[in-house]
């Protein structure tokens, strides 16, 4: 869903001509501070993921039964889990998982949804209307409900949640590449590329799709946030990545067993999931602002 | 109008059947069954063949499929295999109506909070009220709402005590008391929509105080809170009513974590139970009935244009 | 007279199969008792009063007694419905009292003959008479479809008629009332139902339960509340004590400890462990629980590689920590268990076992023996299924796979559904797991049905005859010191040839608010709430 983004009409002003690319670029990181903080905090994360071992002060898989559900100190910032792991380093090798679950498993649904979408957007008559009623089914089920059964029929474990999430993501992804592809089809350049006898995948190809990937990439950061979220869902309900993967969805599942004493096992993931989010979101959106091809024309 | 209400009615019943074929074909594919997580640990191979045959079990899928099929249209929905509940009383009469009723408090409560921040976002357009509803929209989306209902509960309701824990009332027979009792769990599900409302009525309202006819009502002397609330709001309308029909998925899978987590018997936590414990017939009804309200609400949706924008009647 | 004699036999018997002194005085006692209560009805009763809410966050899965399969249920059907005879505990020592019966004898070793009470109805208002218990019976034994408890009462040959209220038991074994007897009490085989109601009902009777108990069902919402009210014509004088009882069903019990921190639920059936030290720490609940009949292991698949190695095999059961078990996947509430027996079979249960060089414990330089003398040298990899069930969830496979790891065995943890989890349990398709066997009272119980080679819950396939044959033996044996002798060697042969690793016997906790006065606790995971009453 393309949500109309809020700072677009205020840094684009409708009279200025649109700048070159370089210059834009420069000046984006001074012009959008928030941006800028966002982005820093999402790259924090991304080397907190690769790096992590060097990071990170212990092992997140050790545990220590004489260090069991200790409180923030010095030894342990954010504290132990009720297996003595130090959450920290959980945390930080968390942000691996979150990363590779949200990431892949969009791609997943993008990859499905682009498929799916393009031949429905661009194929006519009865496949068409069949296309559109399969992507109809897949969005009138919801996603959580779509991604705990596969993970029924799957299994259990990172892989399969990559998998199970992204299959669940397919149905919105191929809605809006039809929708972009219906809007592509009947403007004039492809009908025009058309006409000129232009072979038909080629007229897909240099036209159709670039202006379709566009936004999708848009969905793909959106839908990152939201890939983590049902993931942290499933561990929620018992099911998806498994123990004792330092996941956070995990580490916040099982720690609200102890949260009147313990609030900081379940908060700590809780607070780096959301900042992750935050960020994400920021990044995204800025993105989208200055280079979405839409937004500017409108401007 | 009529060709095309038939289509539309064809096309629904497509779906519908999709859907069913789907969700019980995916749930037959998982392993495991219900009479063996009835038997638990006193298991033996006689009662479970015993009771597999009982429940008709042991039949090939499609002859499962097209008996659940028939029955389904004729009305009848089926017991569960294991506690033999009457699923269309479990489905329809009991677990629905307290979807629904979350459902719709969550969105008044998104409706209520986020429009009139967005609005006065757009107002103050960059400055700190501007940051912090952005900051706090923010934040609404970034948050597992399983997470959020359990700080809430242990918050407000166990420490200051000032809502209850969990349980649902029926505001139709107790207003007061339901109301109170859908305060949190609103308020969690709530939050992501809140977000998108903020976010959604800030951006059009924005582009909608650029319009002429603005300029042309500010012109006309009109005070300036009237600019904004009804000619601005007004056009907020539209996009925000397609937003919510087509984020009703979000809405619905939301109300299975809300669910468990304030324990209301609602939809929500039917699936997940009956999913996780084969009731295949229990999920059936559910799915159906998600399924339904989906593009049944997005089919109001579109019917509801006209309605939302005068542009649109005048061109018809 | 023959008769007593035949009495005071099945009573020896019933004390060593319940390893419990007192059970003698108690059925005595109880016997008498009963004839003494059985006053005319229509005395003045006790006005009930009071709504209770209970949490019950486990899965009910049918309130009929004959067919379920979980020990929640049976918690709330054993206030529906009552038994021939009930178990009874005084804090120190369990015993059988007679429920619906109010004689008992044995007129020889393989006939019982039983009075009922008089003037006992049903909630629907039919007579609980000699024809009532003779339809349960059956229902049990011989019902379609069959009750999974059918082979409780095998032995069973016929039951005789005499008049109303009396009826003779006639079984193909001496002494072999046995099961009825345990199973009876903890409310499946040998819990009497109303005929009328099943016929009435049929298959839908788990819904709509008939019984003679303290306390009628309402109502069943599904994820929402189970609702019982008062029997006012039950046939113990001035019980129950509350007008209302409400099982709130949930799913999630950090919500229901919520739930009971603000008051608004007044206990719960079953108190998770990571809750209680929480409940402990809360000065307006009381914690009831104590170890129980249960012991937990880790089951390893001895039908195929590489736990088929004995030597593998007893390299993990002495490389577990039991003390790190203990503090770690318990909380350190369970108590380390060296040999499946449990501490509440006193007769059985050596207090010593710790320095009686018998069963398994921690050994690393044992465990690293065995592991040398393995057939497979390199890093054995083992699948090891776990889900979210149980007492502590997934806690022991976390806690185990690290101690695993020091003896060269990579245990990769999966997390299946548990759906997935009892179907491959049951279909042996599994390296190791972790289970518990809960609720027993014998160690016939906790043994025999579980391990025997051609059993149906020797999911780990040991197979050992000399065992099967131990405790065949021990079940006709009457003298409890000689039955001692067979079940300890049994238990050795189990834990020598490692068929699992034992860990630890629990306990099982339920909460109730302070408010909540007069609850007995019955070691065998009950929630009886007929003497209850709301302060």
């Amino acid at each position: 869903m393309s949500i109309q983004t809020p700072e677009a009409p205020t840094t684009l002003p409708p009279a200025e001509p649109p700048k070159k690319a370089k210059t834009g670029r420069r000046s984006i990181f001074l012009r959008r501070p928030f941006f800028t903080i966002a982005l820093i905090v999402a790259a924090a994360y991304v080397l907190a993921a690769i790096f992590a071992p060097f990071v990170a002060p212990y092992d997140p898989v050790m545990q220590d039964i004489n260090a069991m559900m200790q409180a923030p100190s010095v030894a342990h910032p954010l504290g132990t889990d009720s297996y003595g792991q130090d959450i920290l380093s959980r945390v930080i090798y968390g942000a691996r998982y979150a990363l590779i679950i949200g990431i892949f498993s969009v791609l997943i649904g993008a990859a499905g949804g682009l498929v799916i979408g393009l031949a429905a957007g661009l194929s006519g008559g009865w496949l068409e209307w069949a296309l559109m009623r399969l992507i109809d089914s897949i969005l009138a089920l919801p996603s959580l409900i779509l991604a705990v059964a596969f993970i029924a029929i799957l299994g259990q474990g990172v892989d399969k949640v990559v998998v199970a999430v992204g299959l669940s993501m397919i149905g919105p992804f191929a809605r809006t590449v039809r929708a972009d592809v219906m809007q592509v089809r009947v403007q004039l350049f492809v009908e025009a590329a058309t006409l000129m006898s232009i072979p038909y995948l080629k007229v897909i190809w240099r036209h159709v799709l670039p202006n379709v990937i566009f936004p999708l990439a848009v969905q793909v950061t959106i839908r990152i946030s939201e890939a983590i979220l049902v993931s942290s869902s499933l561990s929620f309900l018992g099911i998806g990545v498994t123990p004792p993967t330092p996941d956070w969805g995990l580490m916040i599942a099982e720690g609200r067993a102890f949260v009147s004493f313990a609030a900081w096992m379940s908060a700590m993931p809780g607070f780096a999931l959301a900042l992750l989010l935050i960020a994400l979101s920021i990044v995204g959106d800025g993105i989208r602002e200055e280079f979405d091809p839409k937004l500017r024309r409108g401007a | 109008m009529w060709g095309q209400a038939l289509g539309k009615i064809a096309q629904t019943l497509v779906v519908l059947f999709v859907v069913s074929v789907a969700s019980f074909g995916l749930l037959k594919l998982a392993p495991g069954d219900p009479i063996q997580i009835m038997l638990g640990s006193e298991y033996s191979q006689e009662a479970y063949e015993s009771l597999t045959a009982e429940l008709g079990l042991d039949q090939p899928f499609l002859a499962q499929y097209a008996d659940w099929a028939v029955r389904f249209v004729q009305g009848d929905w089926g017991t569960s295999y294991v506690a033999r509940t009457d699923i269309f009383t479990y489905a329809f009469k009991e677990a629905l109506p307290v979807t629904l009723t979350l459902a719709s408090f969550s969105l008044a409560f998104a409706i209520l909070i986020g429009v009139p921040l967005g609005v006065l976002s757009a107002v103050k357009k960059d400055t700190a009220f501007d940051a912090g509803a952005a900051v706090l929209a923010l934040t609404g989306t970034a948050f597992p709402s399983f997470l959020l209902g359990i700080l809430l509960i242990w918050f407000f309701a166990v420490k200051m005590q000032l809502f209850p824990v969990m349980g649902y009332v029926s505001p139709w027979q107790d207003f007061w008391g339901g109301i109170y009792h859908m305060i949190l769990p609103g308020l969690t599900l709530s939050t992501y929509f809140i977000a998108m409302i903020t976010r959604l009525t800030r951006a059009t309202l924005i582009e909608v105080m650029e319009q002429p006819y603005i300029a042309a009502a500010r012109a006309r002397g009109e005070p300036s809170w009237r600019v904004i609330w009804v000619h601005g709001v007004r056009n907020i309308a539209m996009p925000l009513v397609t937003i919510l029909g087509l984020q009703l998925g979000v809405l619905l899978q939301g109300t299975v974590l809300t669910e468990t987590v304030f324990n209301l018997p609602g939809i929500g936590q039917m699936l997940t139970s009956a999913v996780l414990g084969r009731e295949y017939m229990v999920v059936q009804a559910g799915v159906m009935m998600t399924a339904t309200l989906f593009i049944g609400v997005n089919l109001l949706v579109d019917l509801s244009y006209p309605f939302l924008d005068p542009r649109l009647r005048a061109r018809k | 007279m023959t008769k007593v004699d035949h009495k005071k036999v099945l009573a020896e018997r019933l004390s060593a199969r319940f390893g419990r002194r007192a059970v003698l005085k108690g059925m005595g006692a109880g016997l008498l008792t009963a004839a003494a209560s059985t006053g005319a009805p229509g005395i003045a009763r006790a006005q009930q009063s009071g709504h209770l809410k209970i949490a019950s966050i486990k899965v009910i899965d049918t309130l009929d007694p004959h067919f379920t399969g979980f020990l929640s249920a049976i918690q709330i059907i054993n206030n529906i419905h009552n038994g021939l005879l009930k178990i009874a505990y005084d804090g120190t020592n369990v015993s059988f009292e007679p429920d619906l019966a109010e004689t008992w004898d044995l007129e020889d070793d393989k006939t019982h003959v039983f009075k009922l009470r008089e003037g006992v109805m049903f909630h629907d208002g039919t007579p609980c008479n000699a024809e009532a218990v003779k339809f349960s019976l059956l229902r049990v034994k011989e019902g379609e479809p069959k009750s999974p408890h059918a082979w409780k009462l095998a032995l069973l040959d016929e039951i005789e008629i005499i008049d109303d209220l009396t009826f003779k038991l006639h079984f193909s074994q001496p002494y072999a009332f046995l099961p009825v007897a345990l199973n009876g009490s903890t409310g499946r085989a040998g819990t009497i139902v109303s005929p009328a109601a099943v016929q009435k009902y049929g298959a839908d009777y788990g819904r709509n339960p008939v019984g003679t108990g303290p306390f009628k069902f309402v109502s069943w919402r599904e994820n929402d509340a189970i609702e019982l009210e008062a029997n006012t014509e039950y046939f113990e004088e001035g019980l129950p004590k509350l007008e209302r009882v409400t099982f709130v069903l949930m799913n999630e019990a950090s919500t229901a400890l919520a739930a009971l921190m603000a008051g608004q639920i007044d206990g719960m059936t079953d108190c998770p462990m990571q809750l209680v030290d929480q409940v402990d720490a809360f000065p307006n609940a009381t914690l009831y629980g104590e170890i129980e009949g249960n012991y937990t292991f880790v089951g390893m698949n001895c039908a195929r590689a590489p736990f088929d190695d004995i030597n593998l095999r007893r390299a993990v059961a002495w490389a577990l920590d039991r003390e790190t078990l203990v503090k770690q996947a318990y909380f350190g509430r369970a108590q380390q268990a060296y040999t499946p027996i449990s501490p509440p079979m006193t007769d059985f249960f050596d207090p010593n076992i710790a320095t009686s060089g018998r069963g398994q414990w921690f050994d690393l330089e044992k465990a690293k023996e065995f592991r040398a003398k393995a057939a497979n040298q390199g890093e054995v990899e083992v699948t090891y299924m776990m889900a979210e069930r149980g007492p502590v969830g997934t806690r022991v496979a976390q806690t185990v796979a690290p101690m695993l790891a020091q003896i060269g065995i990579k245990a990769n943890l999966e997390l299946i559904e548990p759906a997935a989890w009892v179907k491959r349990r049951n279909e042996g398709d599994f390296d190791l797991y972790d289970f518990e066997w809960v609720a027993d009272l014998d160690p016939d119980e906790t043994l025999y049905p579980e391990f025997r080679s051609d059993g149906a819950w020797n999911f780990g396939k040991w197979i050992n005859t000399e065992f099967d044959e131990l405790c065949a033996q021990a079940q006709v044996v009457l003298e409890p010191e000689a039955r001692k002798e067979l079940y300890y060697k049994a238990e050795d042969l189990l834990m020598d040839e490692a068929g699992i690793a034992v860990m630890a016997h629990m306990p099982i906790y339920k909460v109730f608010s302070n408010k909540v006065q007069g609850f007995e606790y019955i070691p065998a995971d009950l929630v009886n709430l007929h003497t209850v009453s709301l302060a």
